[in-house]
């Protein structure tokens, strides 16, 4: 017996304004015309519920719409908004089915067969399915029947959720208009002349008859209007990298909103990251210019690697204000985009004496709190650099997943004496007799030497402009302090004191 | 001396400059490093040197490092927070800072309930805090206080010294709460 085929459909209504909507959400409940791209006489493409409860209708213009008594909302389409709302739609039906296809703008199919362990049965999961899509700030309305048709009719006609029981499509399907076949001009106006107006009808027409005068074609429609629906869906692949973005009415140029609305990208993405157990390991931000007089866009982007792979919006946030702190943008910005590159982090076995490392997703929230605190960059493995250039060293991110002794870099002395090292170097006055010197004077420090051995000479990079030359000594003060000066040929540094 | 420091507790280092608490210290991130441990050093002067610590056997990969820019709050929060992840073996809190006025103030500003807060962030964790200070700060929340005190320095060379050979120190346990005080060591640290 061949096993039952049911299929969901998740449908978004008016998708060009749920996804204006999911980026600017204070546009949540007023009435909202979408205009299509600029150009002289724009166009009203979308209204939601309140705007066509103005009487704003697809195909007026803008002045028309704006003329109609009340208050109206226009804001032009968005195709980058549109595409984030999309693929947040489609991340909402993977999350729930290994199988989905993408039908078109806020049209989602998914294979529900076969997920009533897992999710109870068809009405719980259709309750779960549009409750996801809140999450990710779209009200999508469920179907599910045995055939894609079916499942989309049941979409448009529910208010949220619409179960068809298998076998009853046929039936489901009767009175729906053959519209909903997406025909071709061509064969729309065939059907119509010969009085076939709804799929029961079309139904209802002797399949040999059909297929004779309209074809292969004919036969499929026929098929399809019968809630039989052989062709297996198309399935999607996320793509490799998560995307939002946010078009502007306005140009910013203030940093603190300019943060806010990355704020909300940010947790979008981690919503959607989240959804799918992901987290990630880089990221990437661009802000469009506004435009000179006669020239193009500009834009300025950047991206950033978290010390640990992370979907933490926190996290995010401490590296974005860091960095558009440091350097603003040049001009106001009219558009920006957050993009991640998605990893998933294995779980890693605990070790049975419990001295593991920290579990990937603790350490990824606790690194990205610790940000928050001390700001990027200042945190991270150690890495020496090939160089003896005094304090030569980066900082790497730390690799959760390691475990297992970990090995020296090389043998060491373990009875080393260290150097606390002042970072930068801090000025320092030395007075010297006979070539040595006899008395520091630096901040926090000060007093007669009573011990000095040096000079000792270190240089590197003679061969680049950035070469360095260094005349080092080890004294020790009266107070029995230890450091370490060096000359650079200009001024005396303290480097360090010993500890 | 590493199994002094007890899990889940609070411990201190104290001692005054170029005493040897930074080479104690670095030491102890040696031997753990060196064993596979993860441990965390938030470096509230940004005053470490990694290079020393790897000439001193530390496998530095096993080292997160946070240089906490000179703010001792945002130290002891840092260390706070990762303490109470559980998922280091050690933390080092470095709170070693020289005289300047704007430290002193920074050392005098931290609250009493910092060390409670730190304390009670390792509670119940396998985790061993170890907070690094020029002098005991944090009162009874430490359930192990070790002093290092100066010894003379060794320079090589006579009559005019041409070279620092090391220091020497002495580190004494001045409270234990799992064991009574009194234990001490004599350590020769060598440059």
């Amino acid at each position: 017996m061949a096993p039952v085929r049911r299929i969901g459909c998740l449908l978004v209504p008016r998708f060009a304004a749920a996804a204006a909507v999911r980026a600017e959400p204070a546009l949540a409940g007023r009435a909202l015309a979408i205009l299509d791209e600029a150009r002289p006489g724009r166009l009203v493409i979308e209204a939601n519920a309140e705007a066509r409860a103005l009487g704003v209708l697809p195909g007026m213009t803008e002045a028309a719409a704006q003329a109609r008594p009340g208050a109206l909302v226009c804001r032009e389409r968005v195709p980058p908004q549109e595409a984030a709302a999309q693929q947040a739609l489609l991340e909402v039906a993977l999350v729930h089915s290994p199988r989905v296809e993408e039908a078109g703008a806020g049209e989602v199919y998914l294979d529900a067969a076969g997920l009533g362990t897992l999710f109870g049965d068809e009405p719980a999961l259709a309750r779960r399915l549009a409750a996801r899509a809140r999450v990710a700030d779209l009200h999508a309305r469920i179907g599910i029947a045995g055939s894609r048709v079916a499942a989309r009719l049941a979409a448009r006609r529910a208010e949220e959720c619409v179960c068809v029981p298998p076998g009853a499509d046929a039936a489901h399907l009767r009175g729906a208009p053959v519209a909903l076949l997406d025909l071709s001009i061509e064969m729309a106006r065939r059907l119509a002349r010969w009085g076939i107006r709804t799929l029961g009808e079309l139904a209802d027409l002797p399949g040999h008859d059909l297929y004779e005068r309209l074809g292969p074609e004919g036969a499929r429609l026929q098929a399809i209007a019968r809630g039989e629906d052989p062709r297996p869906l198309d399935p999607w692949r996320p793509p490799p990298r998560f995307e939002e973005a946010r078009e502007l009415d306005w140009a910013l140029d203030n940093l603190e909103p300019l943060f806010g609305l990355f704020a909300e990208c940010a947790e979008r993405l981690a919503a959607r990251l989240e959804a799918q157990a992901l987290s990630a390991d880089r990221f990437e931000w661009s802000c469009r210019l506004t435009a000179r007089f006669g020239e193009s866009p500009r834009i300025v982007e950047g991206a950033f690697v978290p010390p640990v792979p992370t979907r933490e919006p926190r996290a995010v946030m401490a590296v974005l204000r860091a960095t558009l702190s440091a350097e603003p943008p040049p001009a106001p910005i009219t558009a920006l985009t957050l993009r991640a590159h998605p990893v998933r982090v294995a779980a890693s076995q605990e070790p049975l004496d419990g001295e593991g490392r920290p579990s990937p997703r603790t350490l990824a929230e606790t690194v990205a709190r610790v940000i928050a605190l001390v700001g990027p960059g200042n945190l991270g493995v150690p890495v020496l650099l090939d160089s003896h250039r005094p304090d030569a060293l980066r900082l790497e991110p730390l690799s959760a997943g390691g475990s297992g002794p970990a090995h020296a870099e090389r043998a060491g002395n373990a009875f080393i004496l260290a150097l606390r090292r002042c970072r930068p170097p801090r000025p320092a006055q030395v007075r010297l007799i006979g070539g040595r010197p006899v008395h520091l004077r630096a901040d926090g420090l000060a007093g007669p030497i009573v011990a000095a051995a040096g000079p000792w000479r270190s240089s590197g990079d003679w061969w680049l402009d950035r070469r360095w030359v260094f005349d080092e000594w080890d004294v020790e003060l009266a107070d029995g302090t230890l450091g370490r000066l060096a000359h650079d040929g200009s001024a005396w540094l303290l480097e360090g004191i010993y500890d | 001396m590493l199994e002094a420091f007890p899990r889940g507790q609070l411990s201190e280092i104290v001692g005054p400059r170029s005493a040897g608490g930074s080479s104690l210290v670095t030491s102890l991130l040696a031997h753990a490093t060196a064993a596979g441990e993860l441990v965390a050093l938030v470096d509230g002067s940004d005053a470490f040197d990694p290079a020393g610590a790897a000439a001193a056997g530390a496998a530095l990969r096993s080292l997160f490092w946070v240089r906490a820019g000179r703010r001792l709050d945002h130290a002891c929060r840092a260390a706070e927070l990762l303490a109470r992840s559980g998922g280091f073996a050690w933390v080092v809190l470095d709170l070693t800072v020289d005289p300047t006025p704007l430290a002193v103030r920074q050392t005098a500003a931290l609250h009493a309930a910092t060390w409670i807060r730190l304390q009670r962030a390792v509670r119940d964790t396998p985790t061993r805090l170890v907070v690094h200070a020029s002098r005991h700060l944090a009162g009874s929340a430490a359930a192990l206080v070790l002093n290092v005190t100066r010894g003379a320095a060794r320079w090589m060379g006579a009559p005019r010294p041409t070279r620092l050979a090391g220091i020497g120190s002495r580190v004494e346990v001045a409270r234990a709460r799992a064991s009574s005080p009194g234990g001490a060591w004599e350590i020769a640290w060598r440059l």
